[in-house]
């Protein structure tokens, strides 16, 4: 693999690719804090200027959106309670209590730093794990995928400890969501309403952007001191958070494993892999370090997974010419205008093009920890404006960001639909973020449920038969064991008073 | 005063619009699959159309409801021209007669016919069963139901191909769907799938994994695209559907009630955007022959498919009957 850096280093170190690479970790970072547009929507739009550039350059600048674009959607969760994306809807457990406590520009650049390191170990894996992660990501079918929805579906459980059942119901009704649309299977309608426009199911991120940045905006209103000058820490470019971040080497080394692990499995559901990894980061904590109200463990876990993710999508992309998710499967196409095929021909045939992305991705995280550190103190300083200001901005950058998505005002409604019942969940005690946990993986789970039944020619057996299936869903009964049962000692006269408040 | 404003208004307006030059703004393709191969060969004709416009013309990723979807997004925007619909024969013609969707492919303004590819059954390279197709039929003779083979999304033209040559030659497997043939891909390589039904970007990407024995067409072209592989015909297998009607294609539409003078510039620089050496020879480096036809055309292109395709519908329930007796 070596040999594969050697080939692309003349492409990738110069001016033009540098300086592209690092334009597209700044745009990917503004893509990703705008709520509702994400690294997807990025690519998307620098598409028709990269065909005119030369392949590795080109590449590189697509890749840092991406890189970006995963790590921008920290900054508004942390700051404003408003998940830039999806994958960032984990990262405010505890990013956006550390900002509420004054420590915006500790929490932000712990957010960065944890990014660009978790994509550097996922970099580290997709160059010289490649090989051997694809050869293991074939031995993933659809009986293996199921049994991973399932340990993603226990982990709400987890994520929402204090009220499990109110997290079980939260995520019931994201496991409903998902049902929304075409059954892939029959091609039939299901709850649509008779509508188009249901025909998908409702966008996964009109529902994140409304029932976290409305339900915010709704709660900030009814709290008031709208004119009130928030307290916000001295803000100012230091190195502290490198600093924080060594004491969670650990996490921070285990969060990008779970994360590489999730991105190159193709299709098993990158976004929750910072759930996942948060839920094992906290059950792994040790008690006064208080997740979810304020530990920097639980941004480094979130934001380091969600960003490995990015390296470990590519590993399929490149090498088995199978994208991991939305946007490796645009970056795929990009590829392949401009002029190569991923696969196995892409690293016999042009060396230099696959050792190029590799260190694309690399310098990309190299550039992201930099920059990071660097805009941390700008990014923090949006706190400084008055509640009269920011709500509004919010609300017109939520409106746009959910309109872009597919030009459909239907969208936006959508949105506000979920911005009440954000709200309305929030009021009750209902946690937000098993909602989309259900959301994500509902679809997961059945389609899989029913392909591996179809593929089947001995019935429910097909889930034991296979070892990688078996070992999960062992997993998952012994994960649900112990959730039945902490949850039953809990729930006992002299456990009643622990209750832990719920996540949001 | 107010209403001295509003006719001021309504002069600028009307007068603007009389000067503004179509497009004054960036053109949306709205494309009705997920990102992937076939994405890109629509990618490279808007770019090139977009560069004979002088504005950018994107592909949008409308996935949904077989395809459906984007047709009805599309037609839900107005009849002005920045909306170009990826008229993909599923969604334009198959869907219709399906009972899934309520219009015909007279209900558009067609521009340019775009690309067409043949689809083709694979097998993992090292899976000695296989042969050649004589013996995968043999084999899906003597084990009714049994194999498993996926193409792609359900009821959609690979599906319809696979089901029309396996009703040919009396023979059923399990169909197993899968959103993304890519996906499929995987779980062929991961020997959980007997066989794929694949587009010739698959191909391309998977060529050193994947032994084509079969491609479902009886162009000679098309042998080209998957390394020169037999077509189904010469294993005496009569596939019932000639010309495009076992192809996918795609045709790329405007609403009907656009203005003839927006219309005329989209079929204008679409047609100069498919002409490009450069263009056509892109889309034949990924497996996509550029079909060449212009508006005049669509009618007595698509006619005949539409009546072929119905052969094909009734090989799909053919196959679901087929697969009950067997369980």
């Amino acid at each position: 693999m070596l040999d594969l850096l050697y080939a692309g280093a003349s492409l990738s170190f110069n001016l033009h690719a540098l300086t592209l690479t690092t334009l597209g970790i700044l745009g990917g970072l503004i893509i990703g804090v705008l709520p509702g547009l994400g690294p997807l929507m990025g690519i998307v739009l620098l598409l028709p200027l990269a065909f005119h550039l030369p392949p590795i350059p080109a590449m590189g600048m697509l890749i840092a959106i991406y890189i970006g674009g995963s790590a921008g959607g920290s900054i508004s969760a942390i700051l404003l309670r408003v998940p830039g994306t999806p994958l960032a809807a984990a990262t405010l457990f505890d990013g956006f209590p550390m900002a509420q406590k004054g420590r915006a520009q500790d929490a932000v650049g712990l957010a960065m730093t944890s990014s660009a390191v978790g994509g550097l170990v996922g970099g580290l894996v997709l160059v010289f794990l490649s090989p051997l992660l694809a050869k293991f990501a074939l031995r993933f079918a659809p009986p293996e995928y199921f049994a991973m929805a399932v340990l993603g579906v226990l982990t709400i459980a987890l994520v929402s400890e204090g009220s499990a059942l109110k997290g079980l119901l939260a995520g019931g009704l994201g496991l409903f969501l998902s049902m929304i649309g075409t059954d892939e299977f029959t091609n039939a309608y299901r709850f649509t309403l008779d509508s188009f426009r249901l025909s998908s199911g409702p966008h996964l991120v009109a529902v994140v952007v409304g029932l976290f940045a409305l339900s915010e905006v709704f709660f900030q209103i009814q709290t008031g001191n709208l004119l009130a000058r928030p307290n916000v820490q001295r803000l100012k470019v230091t190195f502290s958070a490198l600093k924080i971040l060594a004491r969670h080497k650990v996490n921070l080394f285990r969060s990008s494993m779970i994360g590489t692990f999730f991105g190159a499995i193709p299709g098993a559901g990158g976004d929750v892999s910072a759930f996942i990894s948060y839920a094992t980061a906290k059950k792994l904590a040790r008690a006064e370090e208080k997740y979810g109200e304020g530990a920097e463990g639980g941004v480094v876990a979130t934001e380091a997974a969600n960003n490995a993710c990015c390296g470990g999508a590519l590993i399929p992309t490149l090498s088995l010419g199978i994208p991991g998710d939305a946007s490796t499967a645009v970056l795929m196409g990009a590829l392949i205008l401009l002029g190569f095929f991923p696969g196995p021909d892409l690293f016999r045939d042009h060396p230099d093009v696959a050792g190029g992305i590799f260190i694309a991705y690399l310098m990309g995280n190299a550039i992201l920890l930099l920059l990071g550190t660097l805009l941390a103190p700008v990014f923090g300083s949006v706190l400084i404006v008055r509640k009269a200001w920011l709500l509004p901005a919010v609300l017109l950058l939520s409106t746009l960001g959910t309109y872009a998505l597919q030009s459909s005002v239907f969208d936006l409604w959508v949105m506000l639909a979920f911005g009440l019942i954000g709200y309305i969940m929030r009021r009750a005690g209902y946690p937000l973020a098993p909602l989309i946990i259900g959301m994500i993986l509902g679809s997961t789970m059945e389609s899989n449920l029913r392909r591996s039944l179809l593929l089947s020619q001995d019935g429910l057996m097909i889930f034991v038969e296979r070892p990688i299936s078996a070992l999960i869903l062992l997993i998952d009964l012994v994960l649900l064991v112990a959730i039945v049962y902490s949850t039953v000692r809990s729930s006992r006269p002299s456990g009643a008073g622990k209750e832990v408040a719920a996540l949001p | 005063m107010k209403r001295l404003f509003v006719l001021a208004t309504a002069v600028w307006l009307a007068s603007s619009s009389v000067h503004a030059e179509f497009p004054e703004r960036n053109i949306e393709n709205i494309y009705p699959w997920g990102p992937g191969a076939t994405m890109s060969a629509s990618q490279i004709i808007a770019d090139a159309m977009g560069q004979e416009l002088g504005v950018n013309v994107s592909v949008v990723s409308t996935p949904g409801a077989a395809g459906t979807k984007a047709f009805l997004t599309a037609l839900d925007k107005p009849a002005d021209g920045y909306t170009i619909i990826d008229g993909y024969v599923a969604p334009l013609v198959l869907q219709p007669m399906l009972g899934k969707a309520d219009w015909t492919y007279n209900d558009f303004t067609p521009l340019w016919a775009a690309t067409s590819n043949s689809f083709a059954i694979a097998v993992r390279k090292d899976d000695d069963r296989f042969a050649d197709f004589r013996a995968l039929i043999a084999h899906a003779k003597d084990n009714p139901g049994k194999l498993r083979y996926s193409p792609g999304v359900t009821d959609a033209l690979p599906h319809m191909v696979a089901a029309k040559v396996m009703q040919t030659s009396d023979v059923v497997a399990q169909v197993v769907p899968y959103p993304e043939i890519d996906n499929a891909v995987k779980d062929l390589r991961g020997g959980i799938l007997d066989f794929v039904v694949i587009n010739p970007g698959v191909y391309t990407t998977n060529k050193d994994e994947l032994r084509v024995l079969a491609v479902l067409s009886d162009l000679e072209d098309a042998s080209k695209t998957y390394g020169g592989a037999p077509l189904v015909g010469s294993f005496d297998v009569d596939l019932g559907m000639t010309g495009l009607a076992p192809m996918g294609w795609n045709w790329w539409l405007i609403h009907k009630d656009t203005p003839a003078d927006v219309a005329a510039k989209l079929q204008d620089s679409m047609g100069k955007a498919v002409a490009r050496d450069e263009v056509k020879q892109k889309l034949l480096d990924m497996g996509y022959v550029p079909l060449g036809y212009g508006p005049d055309k669509y009618k007595e292109v698509v006619a005949p498919v539409a009546a072929d395709l119905k052969s094909g519908i009734d090989a799909i329930a053919w196959e679901k009957d087929k697969l009950k007796s067997t369980k």
